[in-house]
């Protein structure tokens, strides 16, 4: 089989997005069907790269001529891999719920194949500055993609998001600054090389700037002051999109910079401490919402602290539990976005969407046997083994206080008068159940890549 | 490792930040909040720049008599920070515009942009 670039992930979607104003003035409805093919090639390339890392180890590719440390490298590990398969596959499969919609937006589209190409991009490269561009033409877009309904609650949210991701952005300047007035450099593999030239302060400061400036896309506090308002303003799908993309690109990169990049102690007890504050606070605040996607956002900030925590925990078990956790959220939170409507009443009464909604929020609660309730079980056994009941204590206590807010969302949606979603929107939503429901009955397929993923990240690896 | 002479630079640098990160947190005032992230991204910048600076080195052209020169990459950073920073300002404006319209004010609800 010919080994494809995996640069041809970022640069054919990035090429396609701008000529699609082209397609427009041809015809718009065309516009959207252009965009839906464009995605599916992408996930078909992302798949073949999968296989590809998977049989041949990671892949790399320099860019531009310039041998690495000077020139920019893409370098595909296994969770990198396994996360360019999850956006990329996702990515079409919900903006298919936008064939329904009267309107064919142009721009909605290219912002859409925009922050997939850079979503993409930050789990595939291997040069710092790069990831923050790439950073930034995710964020950018997303502000767009959220302000892409023209409400006020749309402009109030993406102005939220503007802010705190310019700040996130600044955040990671400094900490890039900071490692390249000491390393004059900008490559991971230069950087993981020389870390411990740098001293201990110097460090711990560009951690903390980076894993703050991350943290805005990764929806980890302390800047996720947007992640409510942004996705209460947002479309459905827009929301959808920005809990498979964005969100799950920014848990890599913080994955990398806890293993590949500053892999100190007090680097993970921070991060620990940040996963435990962010899950807590992000359940409980949830408990308190009236409103669905404001509910559900807070319930993502939640779930993201919650994987923050297995990366944390620096073991096998506990990156395993991270990437199921991982998969889960972006599979199951789409759904729930994509069937989420100003209050949830009467939804669950059409069986035809009842059953991918109570899929997905069997898989956010963690029963068995989807992605959900692996990677908690991994977590638990992990956390078990090394006796951390407290932490275990608390990971229960939210699970409850999910469990109830959870029931609630269902009760709702149990009663009132019949509604219903579009025909586009069901399919949309159908497809990642039975993807859920996939991965719930064969977890193997996604247990082996996420074993060697976890291998590969404790090695210092990609 | 950085020289003594740098250290106004870096005082200039955490002052523009420092007063960028205090006018988005306590104004509500729109046009106010994306001005302080215009100081957010100035004092960062000025960080940048000064990390590949060198006393008494020229600009990085390569003109054949090799001489002591500041180093590029930063300055290259830089550049890419300030296009970005450009058009994240430019789209910030586009939504206070949009936010205007629909409401008749710039003011934001409730605490500002920090608020949980």
């Amino acid at each position: 089989m010919v080994a494809l670039p995996p640069v041809l992930l970022i640069a054919l979607p990035l090429l396609f997005a701008f000529l699609a104003p082209l397609v427009g003035m041809v015809s718009r409805r065309m516009v959207k069907l252009y965009t839906l093919l464009v995605l599916i090639l992408n996930a078909l390339l992302s798949i073949l790269l999968f296989i590809n890392v998977m049989a041949n180890g990671v892949v790399y590719e320099q860019l531009s001529g310039f041998y690495p440390p000077v020139g920019i490298l893409l370098s595909v590990g296994y969770l990198g891999a396994i996360l360019a398969v999850l956006i990329n596959v996702l990515s079409p499969v919900v903006y298919l719920s936008y064939f329904g919609e009267a309107e064919n937006s142009v721009k909605f589209s290219m912002l859409y194949m925009l922050v997939t190409a850079s979503s993409t991009g930050i789990v595939i490269t291997g040069d710092l500055f790069n990831m923050f561009v790439f950073f930034e033409i995710t964020a950018v877009g997303s502000y767009g993609l959220v302000a892409s309904l023209r409400t006020k609650e749309a402009f109030e949210g993406s102005f939220k998001y503007i802010v705190l991701g310019s700040i996130g952005s600044a955040f990671i300047l400094m900490g890039i600054a900071t490692i390249y007035g000491y390393l004059k450099t900008l490559n991971f593999y230069d950087i993981a090389l020389r870390i411990d030239t740098m001293p201990e302060t110097a460090r711990l400061m560009s951690f903390i700037f980076l894993i703050v400036g991350i943290g805005v896309e990764a929806e980890i506090f302390p800047l996720n002051g947007w992640v409510p308002d942004a996705y209460q303003g947002a479309s459905n799908r827009v929301a959808s999109f920005l809990s498979v993309g964005p969100s799950k690109a920014g848990i890599y990169a913080i994955a990398r910079l806890i293993f590949t990049l500053i892999p100190i102690m007090s680097g993970f007890e921070l991060s620990l401490l940040l996963g435990i504050f962010t899950l807590v606070v992000g359940e409980l605040a949830a408990l308190r919402q009236r409103d669905v996607k404001r509910m559900l956002a807070y319930s993502s900030i939640g779930q993201m602290g919650l994987i923050l925590i297995a990366l944390s925990l620096h073991s096998e078990t506990a990156l395993v539990a991270a990437v199921f956790l991982m998969v889960g959220h972006a599979l199951a939170k789409s759904i729930l976005f994509i069937g989420s409507r100003d209050y949830s009443g009467g939804l669950l009464r059409n069986p035809l969407i009842a059953g991918p909604l109570f899929l997905g929020v069997l898989s956010i609660v963690g029963m068995p046997p989807f992605p959900g309730f692996w990677g908690k079980w991994y977590l638990m056994v992990d956390l078990a083994s090394r006796g951390a009941w407290t932490i275990i204590l608390l990971i229960v206590f939210t699970a409850i206080v999910e469990g109830v807010y959870y029931s609630r969302y269902l009760f709702r949606g149990l009663n009132g008068e019949i509604r219903t979603l579009t025909k586009s929107e069901i399919a949309s939503i159908i497809i990642l159940a039975s993807i859920l429901i996939l991965i719930g009955l064969f977890p193997q397929y996604l247990y082996d890549p996420a074993v060697m993923a976890a291998r590969s990240l404790l090695g210092g690896g990609p | 490792m950085i020289p003594e002479l740098l250290q106004p630079v870096f005082v200039i640098s955490a002052a523009l930040l420092s007063i960028g990160l205090y006018g988005v947190m306590s104004k509500r005032n729109m046009l106010k909040i994306i001005i302080s992230l215009g100081l957010v991204d100035t004092g960062v910048n000025v960080l940048i720049v000064a990390m590949g600076y060198l006393p008494g080195g020229t600009a990085p052209i390569e003109n054949g008599n090799y001489a002591l020169y500041v180093d590029p990459v930063p300055q290259a950073l830089v550049l890419t920070a300030i296009v970005i920073g450009v058009s994240v300002m430019a789209l910030a404006l586009a939504v206070a515009m949009g936010y205007y319209r629909k409401t008749g004010t710039l003011e934001l609800d409730k605490e500002g942009v920090m608020k949980w």
